[in-house]
């Protein structure tokens, strides 16, 4: 048991659950979220202090990691700015162990979900680290999804398109899931997923339809959450329009998706999957919101892109609606995003497209500096996310006639 | 120098293509074909071939130039790459070479319209007891993929050997140097140029491409298997399709080379192979498989092919990439570079402050798909046999291997790896530079375009 860290641990739920702050409206800082806070207000003015102090705990505490930064010359006495503290791939997460805690205190690991073949990313918690992973993402789920004050959140249904925890027991996803069902007090019949054969995620379209077709019918119906990942939510809408059914959801509903589609539905620009969410789910567009997360993170970015948030974050003079406005993600106080230009390991200016990299504080017993694979644009106080970069095609010979 | 809008890739992007202007053009083609192209003999076509590459050698030449000035911007090579790459692909047009070509695919044959297939030699052979005729495709339509204008080029050339009317779709922004060719073309003789035509637009354009299909009695196309398969479904059943697909190629290097007074030529030779078209052909190596126990041991080749890229990079810089290519090459040198401190088995050497090359050494023996644009793996192995270990995932997709090894290996190698189903074995150093007589994924290079008529004797 690292006593010191322990002791981040507890002073940083402090800070999340401090809350007036963070369940507050965000404002922007016009400096962007790379050197300024994007969240002007929080309680988390010491940012880059706390960020310092975790790298030196993390690089005493974790050797995969300690040795990374060695050869990397970049020790806690050399850095000065969490800027500089080396962040380590994702795909690290697949090889080593990166993880301050001993084997034996390790209770969890979530894995990146992908194909069967691919070794898994493997983050491992305890209880005091999952403890940390739940106060982030209850702050920010709440903080983000249901974000309308007038919507009665705690009388709200809840439906989960995913396996419950007990099959899934090492999905990231699924955890948040849960921890929002306790929280909201909703029933295990929240998760209308099961697994099935390699390890897919399925759920019965049919039975979902129909439970969410009685849910809907009357404005007297409390409002429904309805949370996934993109891939399920895929087969549900292809129902939808195969059985030519719209259905109404009732006023206030949310949905909340996330992910990409990894190959287990066929995959939709995220305006397709929307128009179509809007369409055959009755969602106006500003109640989806998008969630951006790992298992190798434990906060979350969501966008707000309907809420004037993308309008002030490009300049744009006041609240004018502007349907094709990019969704920006943001993340929560003690997170922050920089987007770092591949061909130069530098920061990119404002526009310009490079890989998302994250200081997450909430990773407290792992790593707090993590390099994503995910392609964002970086704009005003947040980002907009492009996704993971695919192999392209060679230029030569083989690349595809088009 | 400003090109004449002579074809459809000439035409400023706003202009738009209809079905009625691809129909016409198809009719314009077989008609100039009759005219200008079925009287030509073998010898005349080569002989304009011959001429138009060498003057594509020339520094003045004013396509050449062109292709060097507006290339880095039109197809993401540096101008010395494309440099290099163009002239040794010229380099091959030469009367023997394409006699060598015509021997190889066409024996004793003799074209329909009377001349011998050895009408650029002399080498008629005496009456034999059956004569064989053969005609190429009246209307050959290809499908051009990528900026690396080799396959194309060739493609064309091979076309007009068969006196083919041809039609070029090249692939969406890579018209730029097949059009400069056929441009050349034209320059030298405009009546053979007017058998051909260069269009650009996006793959899948059933309008437009439905005309072309209805056109053709032949056609070829390169791009990955879904590609080939969408344009196969498509075809008129009596259309010849010939189909290039996505290939892949690595190096050997044998422990009798790993000496301190060949090491030099061999690195220079596996950077030689990177380097051409920035690594990005199908002939391009993935892989550079090492034997260990040499007198150089395969981590000290890796450490030297890395300073040998550095060096490269001076004077043949890598092209511009995407932000997306980056992205790539940067997340995988971040998984080897974590590996790299934690293993003892693992290196990495990489430029600082961009991506423009990097080298990879780890033991694992599975071939690896590298990112291109000058990424590489170099893998130690105990002998060939576990090479041909390594590469069995990808069996039937691998276009080339090069070797480096004395000679009295060369021969038992190459074997060994034909035997193993590789389409092409050849000197590492040039395995981007095919001579004229490849036979592309193994099949005939002009045998597979033409129709065969045979007449046999009395006995």
């Amino acid at each position: 048991m690292n006593i010191e860290l322990s002791h981040f641990a507890t002073r940083l739920r402090r800070l999340i659950s401090v809350g007036d702050d963070v369940r507050s409206r965000h404002s922007i800082c016009p400096a962007g979220f790379n050197h300024e806070p994007p969240h002007v207000g929080s309680d988390i003015k010491d940012f880059n202090a706390l960020a310092l102090e975790l790298f030196a705990l993390q690089f005493q505490a974790n050797s995969a990691y300690r040795k990374i930064c060695e050869s990397r010359r970049l020790t806690p006495p050399t850095v000065g700015q969490w800027t500089q503290i080396p962040a380590v791939p994702t795909a690290a997460f697949k090889e080593l162990e990166l993880t301050c805690l001993a084997p034996d205190e390790r209770t969890a690991v979530f894995h990146s979900s992908g194909t069967t073949e691919q070794k898994p990313s493997r983050h491992f918690h305890n209880a005091e680290s999952l403890a940390v992973y739940e106060a982030s993402l209850v702050a920010g789920f709440f903080k983000n999804v249901p974000s309308d004050c007038r919507l009665p959140i705690a009388d709200c249904r809840l439906v989960c398109l995913t396996p419950p925890p007990s099959q899934v027991p090492h999905s990231s996803l699924v955890h948040m899931f849960e921890t929002v069902r306790q929280k909201l007090g909703a029933g295990k019949n929240a998760f209308v997923g099961r697994l099935a054969a390699a390890d897919a995620w399925t759920f019965d379209a049919a039975t979902v339809a129909e439970a969410l077709s009685s849910a809907g019918d009357a404005a007297s119906q409390p409002p429904l959450l309805l949370l996934g990942p993109a891939f399920s939510f895929v087969p549900l809408l292809d129902y939808l329009t195969e059985k030519r059914l719209r259905l109404q959801l009732p006023p206030g509903s949310r949905v909340m998706e996330t992910g990409g589609y990894k190959n287990r539905s066929r995959s939709l620009p995220k305006a397709e999957l929307h128009a179509l969410i809007t369409d055959r789910l009755g969602i106006p567009r500003e109640n989806i919101v998008c969630e951006y997360g790992m298992c190798e993170l434990s906060s979350q970015a969501y966008d707000n892109v309907d809420r004037g948030f993308a309008l002030e974050a490009l300049g744009d003079n006041a609240a004018r609606p502007k349907p094709t406005a990019p969704r920006l993600f943001r993340f929560p106080p003690w997170a922050r995003g920089q987007i770092i230009s591949p061909e130069t390991g530098r920061e990119v200016a404002a526009g310009e497209t490079g890989l998302i990299r994250m200081m997450d504080l909430a990773n407290v017993f792992s790593v707090a500096a993590i390099q994503t694979e995910d392609l964002g644009v970086r704009r005003g106080g947040g980002f907009e996310l492009l996704g993971r970069a695919q192999l392209a095609e060679p230029r030569g010979c083989s690349r595809m006639a088009q | 120098m400003e090109l004449p809008n002579f074809f459809f890739a000439d035409l400023p992007p706003e202009a738009t293509l209809s079905p009625a202007m691809i129909a016409e053009a198809c009719e314009v083609l077989k008609h100039n074909r009759e005219k200008h192209l079925l009287p030509r003999t073998t010898r005349e076509i080569v002989k304009t071939l011959c001429g138009v590459a060498a003057e594509w050698l020339q520094p003045d030449n004013p396509f050449r130039r062109l292709a060097l000035e507006r290339g880095p911007a039109e197809t993401g090579f540096s101008r010395a790459v494309l440099e290099t790459g163009l002239d040794d692909f010229f380099r091959r047009f030469t009367p023997e070479n394409f006699r060598a070509l015509l021997r190889q695919e066409l024996g004793n044959a003799v074209s329909l319209t009377g001349d011998g297939c050895l009408a650029v030699g002399d080498e008629e052979s005496a009456g034999p007891a059956v004569r064989h005729f053969w005609r190429g495709p009246e209307f050959l339509v290809h499908i051009a993929a990528g900026n690396l204008p080799n396959p194309a080029l060739m493609s064309l050339t091979l076309g007009l050997l068969t006196r083919s009317a041809q039609f070029m779709k090249c692939a969406h922004g890579a018209a730029f140097l097949p059009r400069l060719f056929a441009h050349s073309l034209y320059a030298a003789d405009h009546k053979l140029a007017s058998c051909l035509e260069i269009a650009e637009w996006r793959g899948g354009n059933h309008e437009l491409e439905s005309v072309l299909f209805a056109a053709a009695d032949c056609l070829t196309a390169t791009g990955g298997d879904d590609t080939l398969a969408a344009i196969r479904a498509r075809l008129p059943a009596h259309v010849r399709f010939l189909g290039y697909g996505q290939r892949v190629s690595f190096g050997f290097v044998t422990r009798e080379v790993l000496r301190d007074e060949t090491i030099g030529q061999v690195v220079a030779r596996a950077a030689d192979d990177v380097v051409a078209w920035d690594q990005n052909g199908c002939l391009s190596p993935h892989v550079i498989y090492v034997e260990e126990r040499g007198a150089v041991e395969s981590d000290q080749f890796a450490e030297r092919l890395a300073l040998e890229l550095a060096e490269r990079e001076t004077r043949l810089p890598r092209g511009k990439i995407s932000v997306e290519e980056s992205a790539l090459i940067v997340s995988r040198r971040g998984i080897h570079e974590t590996l790299a401190v934690q293993r003892a088995d693992v290196k990495i050497w990489s430029s600082h402050d961009s991506t423009a090359w990097t080298v990879v050494f780890e033991h694992d023996v599975r071939f690896q798909f590298s990112c291109l644009n000058r990424f590489i793996y170099v893998k130690p192995v105990p002998d060939v046999a576990a090479v041909l270990q390594g590469v069995d995932a990808v069996g039937g997709k691998v276009s080339t291997v090069g070797i480096a090894a004395p000679p009295e290996r060369t021969r038992e190698l190459a074997r060994q790896f034909a035997g193993w189903g590789a389409t092409r074995v050849c000197p590492l150093g040039r395995m981007q530079n095919p001579p004229l007589t490849w036979r592309h994924d193994g099949r005939p290079a002009l045998g597979d375009l033409l129709t065969w008529t045979d007449c046999e004797n009395e006995a």
